[in-house]
């Protein structure tokens, strides 16, 4: 684990100097910034909204927003990352209930229709995909019901209010499931 | 309500507030909240971690090409032209321009040597993009195949026309508990737990009971804690469901029950 937590520090270090030189109007921060996290934040988009279109638009936007706010982003408030997710999220998720008041889309496009662009760091790579395992696997521990429950808030958008009506059962269990699931996630996560 | 238990309400809405799931007007009171009680906001940040696995244990895609370009090219700089200002020159005497063709020869050939050695190079170089191009396609594949799972899972869970059923113990697996949730639409997502391991040689079936007769769901086996967690298609013209059973059958499965019942439920 040890390769993992380097290259973690290594990369808030280096984001940290790159949104600071997109502040400053450095172009080249900004591609060097998507080169490093324009595959989460595509796949996070990707995983809310289950299109490629739409989550390309919401990568746009997000990487606009990132670039507009640089200059305003306090270095000391947390890390550059968890900043780009918490927006990524808002974003697919505020587009994903707009479209959930108009009818269903076609099924999404398929993403092996073109090249994809694989020249993001190799060992930030490898050092996420063993993290996302890891997360995958805390996630499919967790009984069925409070994983789905996680998930409709996360990824859909859902209140607890929602969920409950969804899942036709009382609210005080929907939000039980939540904090129990959460707990549980929180345990394993901090012990690996 | 005092305000001890006031607070109390608020430790325990910092896990529901970190995933997104309250509504408005509590997110607006938890926030309030928040400004005054360093216990909540220490609580809260307790599920930092949990938030950054959710935004990034999802399945990793590659975004396409043309997504850098757009959001890239438009804001770098054009690259500076080379400096072509002290090329042209004077070209005087004849002497002086054999001797430039002579230089312009062995330039010539130096290129040549280059030129041989660049493209090796770039041979290199694209035989280790086809790899990788490779490596990322295989990525690929497995990613969009557990999107693709979980996507099915939850497209159930939303559908407009969701049904649930929940199936209860029967005398070979007392304990076990079975719960399905249908959507003619978009299919079946079927999750038990407590079952024992299926006798040998046999294997766990899903049936949807419609009033003419029952209809294989398919077949699924629990992992070692007992648990089945699946997702069935099922064909959109079916009559409606009335009742689930859960029996053992052969390996493979059959087109009508044989086995014992494991799990039963009545349609609501």
């Amino acid at each position: 684990m040890w390769l993992f937590w380097a290259v973690i520090d290594v990369t808030a270090d280096a984001d940290q100097s790159a949104v600071v030189r997109m502040a400053a109007g450095d172009q080249a921060a900004l591609a060097e910034f998507y080169d490093r996290h324009g595959r989460a934040v595509y796949s996070l988009a990707f995983r809310i909204l289950r299109d490629q279109r739409d989550a390309e638009e919401v990568v746009q936007d997000v990487f606009a927003q990132a670039w507009r706010e640089s200059a305003r982003y306090n270095t000391r408030r947390g890390s550059v990352m968890a900043w780009l997710m918490t927006l990524t999220r808002s974003r697919a998720v505020d587009r994903l209930r707009g479209r959930r008041s108009r009818p269903e889309n076609a099924l999404a496009a398929d993403p092996r229709a073109e090249i994809t662009d694989a020249a993001a760091l190799a060992d930030e790579q490898l050092a996420w995909s063993v993290r996302a395992d890891r997360v995958r696997a805390a996630l499919d521990a967790l009984p069925v019901l409070q994983r789905v429950a996680i998930e409709l808030a996360f990824y859909e958008g859902l209140t607890h209010a929602e969920i409950a009506a969804r899942l036709e059962e009382p609210l005080g269990t929907v939000k039980t499931r939540i904090r129990q699931g959460l707990l549980k996630l929180r345990e394993r996560l901090a012990d690996s | 309500m005092s305000t001890h238990d006031a607070h109390a309400a608020f430790l325990e809405s910092a896990s529901l507030y970190a995933v997104h799931a309250l509504p408005d007007d509590e997110q607006r009171a938890f926030e309030e909240h928040l400004r005054t009680c360093a216990v909540c906001a220490q609580e809260l940040r307790s599920f930092d971690v949990v938030v950054a696995a959710l935004s990034r244990g999802v399945p990793q895609l590659d975004p396409r090409v043309s997504l850098r370009e757009a959001i890239v090219a438009s804001r770098e700089r054009a690259p500076r032209m080379p400096d072509r200002a002290r090329s042209a020159s004077r070209w005087g005497s004849g002497w002086l321009a054999a001797a430039a063709i002579l230089v312009a020869a062995v330039g010539l050939a130096l290129y040549t040597a280059t030129l041989r050695q660049e493209i090796t190079g770039l041979r290199q170089q694209l035989r280790s993009a086809l790899v990788r191009l490779d490596q990322a396609d295989r990525r690929l594949d497995a990613a969009t195949q557990s999107v693709n799972a979980s996507q099915l899972r939850i497209a159930v869970l939303i559908a407009p026309d969701l049904a649930r059923i929940d199936l209860a113990a029967q005398p070979p697996a007392p304990q076990a508990v079975g719960r399905a949730f249908w959507s003619r639409a978009r299919g079946l997502v079927f999750t038990a737990s407590a079952l024992p391991p299926p006798p040998v040689g046999r294997t766990y079936q899903v049936w949807v009971i419609t009033a003419n007769r029952p209809i294989s769901a398919g077949t699924a086996n629990p992992d070692d804690r007992g648990t089945i967690t699946a997702f069935f298609a099922t064909p959109p013209d079916i009559p409606v469901p009335v009742a689930m059973a859960v029996t053992d059958e052969p390996e493979g499965g059959v087109p009508s029950p044989t086995g014992n019942r494991y799990l039963v439920g009545a349609a609501q």
